[in-house]
């Protein structure tokens, strides 16, 4: 027995490392830049200046910090030997993205750094150009500048970054005309110190196609970055295990010891948003539980007794029907005839969504009154399929025991049907429904998803279903891990249960 | 004499089938399969705007089969109907189609929800809205049948592919279990090594244009990763033509057993362990770009666990049977017992997952659009119109009609798995 679990647990930490990095990989390939989204996409104008460019970077690298995104992804990385093994020194997000675009055709990383750069130089060049008080035009032309630059570092495709070169080039040599107080027309070109810059990029470019080695691209390379990666921040923590955290800039102390990370919208340590919202998703699972098992079970009992009966045939098929009822079409329907009065006043008889009253100024017994008034729905929409899913396994089991030869035995010996039933036939009968306890974990935490967003109830579900729409990644996936590690302590009870309700059952020797 | 030859003659499926036609419920629950079946393929014939044929102006058309046509690029629009407005037309005379919209047609004088009793602003009869309108105009009958065709490609695909990777899985571990499956050293080796490889040449190298045809249409991606599994599997080829002459060499030909069995029990209980719809929501999160497309490739690879154990279990049983012995001794390859000998004897209870399995996927395709995730939003499915029933409480036909949808079909999948269930069962067969 005891060697048994632990076998479990041993079983049970390959697993959990393998959803972990499961999880960790979307939230990899996970599209858009939260850090990004942090900074409320204030990146980039036009006509922004040097310093506020470089200060809009200074944060980007300082929230990139922060998460730990500065850190190379995994362990180790299996790349081409064109991709360099800093690559993920580049911060942004969308600029490595691209830079990798361009090692992908190129496979030159040594040009293809050069030319990053002096568009960079470039960039910053126009940034710094000094302004120009003859020309209207100057002030337009420079934005266009600006913008092309910027819209280089998304370029990969070659026709396009040779259009932005060639709309750069027309800007830069182009003339501007004024007249001068002698009412001539002097012609000038008020961009001529970006040609420099420009020529440079143009270089660099070329430089790029010529050069290029795309056969590297073949060549596979392992990167090894050792400990100091986001996987193994996320997981271990980067704050020492033993002994006083002396390094300040090390914040995180990993998912093992229960830091989920903060949250990308509001910073809200996610450990502490489980924590409120697993408490409405508990609650409501635990009352659903509560019902279905006090109900169904002896509602099963008795099916299977009366087999053939009127009572179990109408039951069975009601009970089919209630399993294949839709969460969605139930909720639906009961918040369209039963939370309103349009369909006559009798029928407003629910609130429609929400908590009911929250704040200390009720007391707890009108806290607790409302509570149960606004949660009967949610309640209902739960029961329904888990009942009848319980119902109809309970029904079958003991049916499939009430025709073994041991109950007839008992029959015979003439005890009461009351006493074979519950005494003989119960207690075997009982073991599918606890294995059966541990799968309705994760089903109950996936219909909980669209009931409390019907409900606008705010568990775990909705807090998903949330982080899904605003592309809130830490809460996500910590949820996802989380909801894992509950379906396996799941399993695991439900295993440990199994054997302390059926002592034939040894674990010792494998069976089969 | 001849009744003996009648009931040997009688295989497996005729008894299967004798049983599965006992049941009526089960019987009506095929029928009515059959019923959406052709109610999805014929979706653009059931519900169209345009009439199957009508007198215009002197002239004689078939406006919905040339429709397709134009839709697929076969013909051109007479210059008359290019931009036609087909609900406000006057034809001299017109056959329609049952339902007279489409599911993306617009009616905007009907517009905010217009009940099946409300009064309706309608040109004639045919063009009223049995159904009712949702918010923009569109006709939720319309809507119910286009969704028919959604709910059952998502059941369907996702479960054809969830059988594959089921069916394979379960049938190498049960089949080979942790013993069985013995490869040289030299062999395990190399695959390994070479896995790496065949990884990156065919998947990581061709990332971006796996990820750029994404975007695209779904053919051209479906040709990238055929290239891309083309590569991998010549590749994997060479490591095992190498063993191939390294097998002869003492060491190296050693015989090494590979636990088939744990990896994919492991596999099996890593997918279990994460509950399905909070996967589902998160991969769904992933994408660039919704596509009801992915949503099936979610279902059908998150989908294959119940499967793969039915089939492991049956393979297990099959595996120590005589005939499988018999074909050992004549010294078939383990691949041919497996798929021709074996497997065969041990799908039927496939067919029961199955019909669960499209129950399942249409309520997580359901629950899915009913949240707005992870579907186009052009696309009217019966869970997005039932979501539209929370924004408005007075419009029950769409709280009720795409409900009862969803219900019926999930009732009548349900079934015909019971059904299936029964009719397999050993003990009833007599």
């Amino acid at each position: 027995m005891f060697l048994y679990i632990l076998k479990r647990i041993l079983y049970f930490i390959p697993t959990f490392f393998v959803i972990s990095i499961i999880t960790f990989l979307l939230g990899q390939i996970a599209p858009g830049d939260p850090i990004e989204l942090k900074l409320k996409g204030g990146m980039q104008s036009a006509n922004q200046q040097s310093s506020e460019k470089l200060q809009t970077e200074k944060a980007y690298l300082e929230i990139s910090e922060k998460y730990g995104r500065h850190l190379p992804p995994f362990y180790f990385t299996l790349s081409t030997s064109a991709s360099p093994d800093t690559l993920y020194k580049i911060r942004k997000k969308s600029d490595r993205e691209n830079l990798e675009r361009i090692i992908a055709q190129y496979g030159n990383w040594d040009q293809i750094s050069h030319y990053y750069y002096s568009v960079r130089k470039l960039e910053f060049a126009v940034m710094n150009a000094p302004k120009d008080t003859l020309s209207e035009s100057t002030f337009e032309k420079r934005s266009n500048v600006r913008l092309a630059c910027l819209s280089l570092y998304q370029q990969y495709e070659d026709k396009s970054i040779v259009n932005q070169l060639e709309a750069i080039k027309s800007l830069v040599s182009s003339n501007s005309e004024v007249v001068t107080t002698d009412s001539q027309k002097v012609s000038y070109k008020p961009l001529a110190s970006l040609e420099q810059s420009y020529v440079e990029v143009e270089n660099a470019y070329t430089a790029v196609k010529e050069k290029a080695t795309p056969i590297k691209n073949y060549i596979p390379s392992l990167h090894w970055f050792g400990l100091g990666n986001q996987y193994h921040r996320w997981m271990f923590g980067d704050k020492p295990w033993f002994g006083e955290n002396t390094d300040l800039t090390k914040t995180s102390s990993g998912l093992l010891r229960l830091d989920f990370g903060k949250s990308f919208l509001d910073d809200r340590p996610v450990a502490s948003i489980i924590k409120d919202s697993l408490r409405w998703t508990l609650l409501l699972n635990l009352i659903v539980l509560l019902i279905v098992y006090i109900v169904s079970i002896p509602l099963g009992v008795a099916l299977a007794t009366q087999m053939g009966s009127r009572f179990d045939r109408f039951m069975t098929l009601v009970l089919f029907l209630f399993y294949s009822l839709p969460i969605v079409w139930i909720g639906t329907l009961m918040i369209t005839f039963f939370t309103s009065d349009y369909y006559g006043d009798f029928l407003n008889l629910f609130p429609p969504y929400g908590l009911g009253k929250i704040g200390d100024e009720f007391g707890t017994w009108e806290k607790v009154l409302d509570r149960t008034y606004h949660f009967i729905l949610p309640i209902i929409c739960l029961t329904i399929g888990t009942f009848a899913y319980i119902s109809r396994q309970m029904r079958g089991s003991m049916l499939s025991v009430i025709r073994q030869d041991y109950i007839r035995t008992a029959f015979a010996k003439g005890l009461s049907p009351r006493k074979v039933y519950w005494k003989h036939a119960f207690r075997n009968s009982l073991l599918p429904i606890i294995t059966m306890f541990s799968g309705l974990l994760p089903a109950m935490i996936g219909g909980a998803v669209i009931v409390e967003y019907m409900f606008n109830i705010p568990g775990m579900g909705r807090v998903s279903y949330d982080a899904v729409v605003q592309r809130d990644y830490p809460v996500l996936f910590t949820i996802l891990m989380f909801s894992a590690i509950l379906t396996m302590l799941g399993n695991l009870l439900a295993d440990i249960l199994y054997s302390v309700v059926d002592p034939r059952i040894s674990f010792t020797k494998k069976m089969g | 004499m001849s009744v003996e030859n009648k009931n040997l003659s009688e295989g497996y499926w005729d008894i299967v089938m004798k049983q599965f036609r006992k049941k009526k419920l089960a019987v009506w629950s095929l029928r009515f399969f059959y019923f959406m079946l052709a109610l999805a393929l014929l979706a653009d014939f059931v519900a169209n705007e345009k009439p199957y044929y009508c007198q215009y102006k002197g002239n004689t058309y078939f406006p919905l089969f040339r429709g397709i046509a134009v839709d697929y690029g076969f013909a051109n629009w007479n210059s008359e109907f290019v931009n036609a407005d087909w609900i406000n037309m006057e034809f001299e005379t017109a056959i329609f189609p049952p339902v007279t919209y489409s599911a993306t047609t617009i009616d905007i004088a009907n517009s905010q929800y217009k009940g099946p009793f409300d009064e309706q602003e309608i040109k004639s009869f045919h063009r009223k809205h049995f159904m009712g309108t949702d918010q923009i105009g569109r006709d939720v009958a319309a809507g119910m049948v286009f969704g028919t065709r959604i709910a059952l490609l998502v059941g369907v695909i996702s479960m054809a592919i969830s059988s594959i990777i089921g069916i394979f899985l379960g049938a190498i571990s049960g089949y080979f279990g942790d013993e069985r499956l013995q490869i040289s050293r030299a062999s395990l080796w190399l695959n390994v090594a070479f896995f790496f490889f065949a990884w990156y040449y065919a998947f990581q190298n061709r990332a971006y244009q796996l990820s750029d045809s994404m975007n695209g249409s779904f053919t051209v991606f479906f040709a990238q990763i055929g290239l891309s599994v083309l590569i991998f599997c010549i590749v994997m080829f060479i490591p095992n033509l190498i063993a191939f002459g390294l097998k002869r060499i003492g060491f190296l030909g050693k015989k090494v057993a590979i636990p088939l069995d744990i990896l994919v029990m492991r596999s099996i209980e890593v997918i279990n362990s994460i509950p399905i719809t909070l996967l589902i929501l998160s991969l769904v999160a992933i994408l660039k770009k919704p596509s009801i497309l992915w949503v099936m490739v979610i279902i059908g690879f998150t989908g294959w666990t119940g499967i793969a154990k039915y089939v492991r279990a049956e393979l297990l049983r099959v595996r120590n049977l005589e005939y499988i012995e018999a074909s050992q001794s004549f010294g078939f390859s383990e691949w041919r017992i497996i798929f021709k000998h074996a497997l065969p004897n041990s799908l039927s209870p496939v067919l029961i997952s199955i019909a669960f399995g499209i129950a399942g996927a249409i309520l997580v395709e359901s629950g899915l659009s009913f949240l707005g995730i992870g579907v186009q939003a052009e696309l009217q499915t019966w869970g997005k119109l039932l979501s539209q029933a929370r924004e408005e409480v007075s419009a029950w036909w769409l709280a009720i009609f795409p409900g009862v949808a969803i219900f019926i079909s999930v009732t009548v999948f349900n079934l015909i798995g019971e059904g299936l269930t029964d009719a397999m069962d050993p003990r009833l067969k007599q």
